[in-house]
């Protein structure tokens, strides 16, 4: 692509978001989301093949409802308390429609059912960038604004996580696995935003870390499916022995990081009398915690048969900027014992 | 003034039921057309002429003129206009669903909360519509700004999109 072009779409990125997160009328944030939807379609057709056409079409569709969503419900807040203040929403109406709006931009179930297919028609750079950055300015708002009824994050929190732990058991395509591995990890930060929008956050930005060193070993790798992450062991050995703890991250398991906010949900839901509703949900992680771990297994814990000449590119260095991958793979791994100091920094 | 109010209206709902019910694109252009006019009728009732001259102007005669002449660019040679079957069954299912809104949500005639913009004639020096443009160049000019700049955006992503004849993104271009 053009430099000249990538730079005005990336800058585009960079503006939707920072215009959403430091708005507190509801047109400008608005705003914002639409020039996140607008500047990232170029960058998810620059491989200029139908399927990434499609995913890009989908993706259009989906956002463009749900900001039209979001419009129609903060002009008929303005309508029925006269302010466009996103703190001061006090009307059931407009902030249900919201909430049902922003959950549907970032895929929440059972408004999910795009996000596997967009996220497999792209590339990985673009999946990630539509995985993590594309998740703030919608969470923004989100973090700002009081539901009226408790049941409905509640509801689109289990949802998610069911569908996320289900749907992704029989895939084998990296990319759609990571898409519910993205539903899954969305419906734990929705459950606890009423009671502790900290604790969203934290959630939000491990989640972030985890995900982005994933999309990282597989971009290295070169993989998107099972099969040929089974036999990219040589490619680096010494990442194929991380790899496990990162995957094993995301799916939530002590002493790692993703572990802190899934011990941190739990502990404030049966704080908050809840205790039902957080034994469910632990029991729907161990959905998502089977495919991670089938995905360790075909990478590092088993050798898959390969022809003589796979077992050589070890020794050629890889040309990929290796840094960000091992920033996020330290924090992904190592971050638990910094849990009260993360619970301090994300207070609102 | 209340019955024109109303038939404008209902010319509206007509009009986007024509565009909805998926014709050709010609012919939705043109329920877009009915749409837009019935509801610069609207504003002009309402106390706002300057609005509803800004979107003649620029949504009809610029962009829709545009759409207009891309949409004739596709032309096909047995378009669907109203008369097909199934445009008529979508048109039918929309006016179904419209008169099952109105008669779940409406009932009561809302002429009364019907206010215009320049309600308050007497008491402020400023007019609702004139007023509005007048603090977006001043008050809001950091937001004009950035709309400015999310259309250059609109256009380099357009263009993005589109280039490359065959070989780029779209294939019928």
């Amino acid at each position: 692509m053009n430099p000249y072009v990538l730079i005005t779409l990336l800058f585009g990125l960079g503006l939707g978001t920072t215009i959403t997160f430091t708005s507190s009328h509801w047109l400008l944030a608005w705003m914002g989301l639409e020039i996140n939807t607008l500047a990232i379609i170029p960058l998810m057709t620059q491989h200029h093949h139908p399927r990434a056409v499609e995913a890009t079409t989908k993706y259009f569709l989906t956002q463009a409802t749900a900001a039209a969503m979001l419009l129609f419900a903060s002009t008929t807040n303005a309508w029925l308390t006269g302010q466009w203040e996103i703190q001061q929403m006090t009307h059931p109406f407009p902030t249900t429609m919201i909430i049902l709006a922003l959950a549907l931009k970032v895929g929440l179930a059972p408004m999910h059912s795009w996000l596997p297919e967009v996220l497999q028609g792209l590339s990985l750079t673009t999946g990630l960038i539509l995985s993590t950055w594309q998740k703030l300015a919608p969470f923004a708002l989100l973090l700002q604004i009081q539901p009226a009824d408790p049941f409905i994050l509640i509801t689109l929190g289990l949802t998610s996580t069911l569908v996320g732990g289900w749907g992704g058991l029989n895939q084998t395509q990296l990319r759609k696995i990571l898409a519910y591995s993205s539903i899954a990890h969305l419906g734990w930060m929705m459950l606890i935003l009423q009671f502790s929008p900290t604790i969203t956050l934290l959630t939000l930005i491990t989640y972030l870390l985890m995900t982005t060193s994933t999309f990282l070993v597989f971009k290295l790798n070169k993989a998107t499916n099972i099969a040929t992450l089974a036999i990219s062991w040589t490619k680096t050995p010494a990442l194929t022995s991380l790899t496990p703890l990162i995957l094993l991250s995301l799916g939530g398991l002590p002493p790692l990081t993703g572990f802190m906010p899934k011990w941190l949900i739990l502990q404030e839901l049966t704080k908050q009398d809840l205790s039902t509703l957080a034994t469910l949900t632990a029991l729907t992680a161990l959905l998502s915690l089977f495919f991670y771990l089938r995905l360790s297994y075909a990478m590092a814990l088993t050798l898959s048969p390969n022809n003589a000449t796979g077992t050589t590119p070890w020794r050629l260095s890889s040309t990929q900027s290796n840094l960000p991958l091992a920033l996020s793979t330290t924090t992904s791994i190592l971050l638990l014992p910094l849990a009260p100091a993360a619970m301090a920094l994300f207070t609102p | 003034m209340c019955f024109i109010m109303y038939l404008i209206l209902f010319c509206f709902v007509l009009g986007l039921v024509a565009v909805a019910s998926n014709p050709s694109p010609y012919f939705a252009a043109l329920g877009l057309v009915v749409v837009a006019g019935m509801g610069c009728g609207v504003l002009v009732g309402h106390g706002g002429p300057f609005l509803s001259l800004v979107l003649f102007l620029i949504y009809l005669g610029g962009m829709l003129v545009v759409f207009a002449y891309s949409a004739a660019l596709a032309a096909e040679p047995y378009p669907e206009a109203w008369g097909s079957w199934p445009v008529v069954v979508h048109m039918v299912v929309y006016m179904v669903g419209v008169v099952l809104a109105f008669v779940v949500f409406g009932g009561v005639w809302y002429e009364f909360s019907w206010v215009s913009v320049d309600e308050l004639g007497e008491f402020s020096v400023f007019r609702g519509d004139v007023g509005g443009v007048a603090l977006m160049y001043s008050s809001g000019g950091w937001m004009l700004i950035i709309s400015g700049w999310v259309l250059l955006l609109t256009l380099f992503v357009v263009l993005e999109l589109t280039r490359g004849l065959s070989r780029g993104a779209l294939r019928a271009v």
